[in-house]
C-alpha cells in the first residue's frame, strides 16, 4: 500500500500502539530483573511471589504467573488496537488483510469442528489459543511462562468444564444424567471419572508439557556446563571456565520447548476445547426438544 | 523473594486464571471480532450496493439500446418515406415535362401545318394567277389578237375558281 496515505496523526497513534504493545513486555522483564536473586546454580521452583494478599480459605500469593498473565492481556489489549485502527471497507491495508485472514481461520476451524451452532465460539478459541501460545512464547524473553503454573492452566480447563457441562445441560437434567447411563448403566462410575478426567487431563497435559520443556531445558544446560568442565577443564585460566557446550545447543532445545511445544500445546488445547464442547452437546436432542416447545406453544 | 511450590493449588489463583481467559475473550471480541465483522457487513453491503448500481446500469443500456434501435427503425422508415415521396415528386415533375413537351411539340406541328396550309393556300393563288397570266398569253398568241384581257381574265378566273372549287371539294 502506498504509504504517503497515512496522516501523521496515523502513524503516531500507530507508533504508540505498538509501543504499547512491547511496553508491558519489558516491564516484566525488569521486574524479573530487579526480583531476582543472584542464582544458586540448578534451580526448579514455581513461579516467583511477589507479595501475598490475605484471602478467606487461602492467602492470594501474587506470582509471576498472575502478573506475567495480565502482562500478555494488556499486550495483546493493544496488539487488537493497533490491528483493527484504520480499518476501511474499500482501501486494505496489508495488516487487515492480516488479520481478515486470521479471523477467517479461526472461523473457519470452529465451524469445521464446532459446527454452525457454536458460531460465537470463534473469539473464544482464539482467546485460548492466544493466550496460551503467548504465555509459553514468555520464556523466549526469559520470563516465567504462566502456562507452566497448574493454577493458570487448570482454570482454564475449569472453565472449559463448565462449558461442556453448561452445553450437556441445554436439554434438561434429566437428560444429563441420563447421557451418564449410556451405553449401559452399570458404566456410570466410569462415565462419571472421564467426566472429571477431562479438565483435568486437559489442565495437566498443558503443564505438564510446558513445566517439562523448562526442566528439561535447566536440567541440559546444568549438564551441558558439567560436561564442558570434564572436558575443557584443563584448558588455563578463563577457557577452562568457559562451558563451550552452552553454545548452540540449549537453542536448539529452545526452538522445540519453548516455539513449537507451546505453540503445539495451545492447538491441542483449543481443539480439545472445541471438541469437547461440541461433542458434549446434544444438537438433535435439543433440537428436537426446541420443536416440541414450539408445537405445544402453538398449541 | 520467596518461589511457590512446581505443583501448588490456589483457588484465587484459578479463579484470576478463569477472569484472565475471560477478560482476554472479551477484549478480543469487542476490539478484535466485532469492528472486523462491522468492516466486514459494511464491504458486503457495499459490494451488494455496487451490484445492484451495476444491474441498473445494465438495464439502462438495455433500454437505451432498444429505444435506440426504435429510432433507427423509425428513421430508416422514414428515410424510405421521403425516398418514395422524392421519387413520386420526381415522377410527376418529369411526367409534367413530358406532357409540357408533347404539348410544345403538338403546337409545332400544328404551327407547321398551318404553316403548310397557308403556303399551300398562297401557292394556289399564285398558281391560279400565273395560270390566268399564261392563258390570257397563249390565248393571245393562239388568236393573234387583242382580246379584252379584262373579260378574258374574268372568265377564266371563274373557270379556273370551278376547278379549283371542283379540286378543294375533291380534298
Amino acid at each position: 500500500m502506498d504509504e504517503k496515505r497515512y496522516s501523521a496523526k496515523f502513524r503516531a497513534v500507530d507508533t504508540l500502539l505498538i509501543i504499547m504493545m512491547i511496553l508491558p513486555i519489558l516491564f516484566g522483564i525488569t521486574l524479573y530483573v530487579l526480583c531476582t536473586p543472584e542464582s544458586s546454580g540448578i534451580e526448579i521452583a514455581g513461579a516467583r511471589i511477589y507479595f501475598t494478599i490475605p484471602m478467606p480459605l487461602q492467602p492470594l500469593p501474587i506470582t509471576e504467573s498472575q502478573v506475567n498473565s495480565w502482562l500478555v492481556i494488556i499486550s495483546v489489549f493493544f496488539l487488537c488496537l493497533y490491528l483493527t485502527h484504520g480499518l476501511s471497507a474499500d482501501h486494505p491495508t496489508k495488516r487487515q488483510h492480516i488479520v481478515e485472514w486470521g479471523l477467517e481461520q479461526t472461523q473457519n476451524l470452529v465451524g469445521d469442528n464446532m459446527g454452525e451452532y457454536f458460531k460465537d465460539f470463534a473469539p473464544f478459541v482464539a482467546a485460548i489459543m492466544v493466550l496460551s501460545a503467548l504465555s509459553s512464547l514468555l520464556t523466549l524473553v526469559g520470563l516465567y511462562p504462566p502456562t507452566s503454573d497448574l493454577n493458570v492452566v487448570g482454570g482454564w480447563a475449569i472453565l472449559v468444564f463448565i462449558l461442556i457441562t453448561y452445553y450437556k445441560f441445554k436439554c434438561g437434567p434429566v437428560h444429563y444424567l441420563k447421557s451418564y447411563t449410556e451405553p449401559v448403566a452399570f458404566l456410570t462410575p466410569l462415565n462419571v471419572i472421564s467426566e472429571f478426567a477431562t479438565p483435568v487431563s486437559m489442565a495437566f497435559r498443558h503443564y505438564g508439557n510446558i513445566l517439562s520443556g523448562s526442566v528439561i531445558s535447566v536440567l541440559v544446560a546444568a549438564a551441558l556446563q558439567g560436561l564442558s568442565a570434564m572436558i575443557f577443564g584443563r584448558l588455563p585460566g578463563f577457557l577452562g571456565q568457559f562451558p563451550f557446550l552452552q553454545i548452540g545447543i540449549p537453542a536448539v532445545l529452545s526452538v522445540y520447548f519453548d516455539i513449537f511445544s507451546g505453540l503445539l500445546q495451545a492447538f491441542i488445547f483449543a481443539m480439545l476445547t472445541m471438541l469437547y464442547v461440541a461433542s458434549g452437546f446434544p444438537e438433535e436432542d435439543y433440537r428436537e426438544k426446541l420443536r416440541k416447545k414450539a408445537a405445544n406453544a402453538a398449541r | 523473594m520467596q518461589s511457590s511450590e512446581v505443583i501448588s493449588v490456589n483457588i484465587w489463583q484459578i479463579i484470576i486464571s478463569i477472569c484472565n481467559l475471560l477478560i482476554l475473550f472479551l477484549i478480543l471480541k469487542k476490539f478484535l471480532y466485532k469492528p472486523v465483522q462491522n468492516m466486514l457487513d459494511q464491504r458486503q453491503s457495499m459490494i451488494d450496493k455496487s451490484f445492484e448500481k451495476a444491474k441498473r446500469a445494465e438495464a439502462d443500456a438495455k433500454n437505451s439500446k432498444l429505444l435506440y434501435e426504435e429510432k433507427l427503425g423509425g428513421a430508416q422508415a422514414e428515410a424510405d418515406a421521403i425516398v418514395k415521396e422524392a421519387k413520386l415528386k420526381a415522377q410527376k415533375k418529369s411526367d409534367k415535362i413530358v406532357e409540357n413537351a408533347k404539348g410544345k411539340a403538338d403546337d409545332i406541328v400544328n404551327q407547321a401545318k398551318a404553316d403548310a396550309a397557308l403556303e399551300y393556300k398562297k401557292a394556289q393563288v399564285e398558281i391560279k394567277h400565273e395560270i390566268t397570266e399564261v392563258s390570257a398569253l397563249i390565248s393571245e398568241k393562239i388568236l393573234e389578237r387583242e382580246i379584252n384581257t379584262d373579260d378574258h381574265r374574268k372568265l377564266i378566273d371563274s373557270f379556273i375558281e370551278n376547278i379549283g372549287d371542283s379540286y378543294d371539294g375533291n380534298e
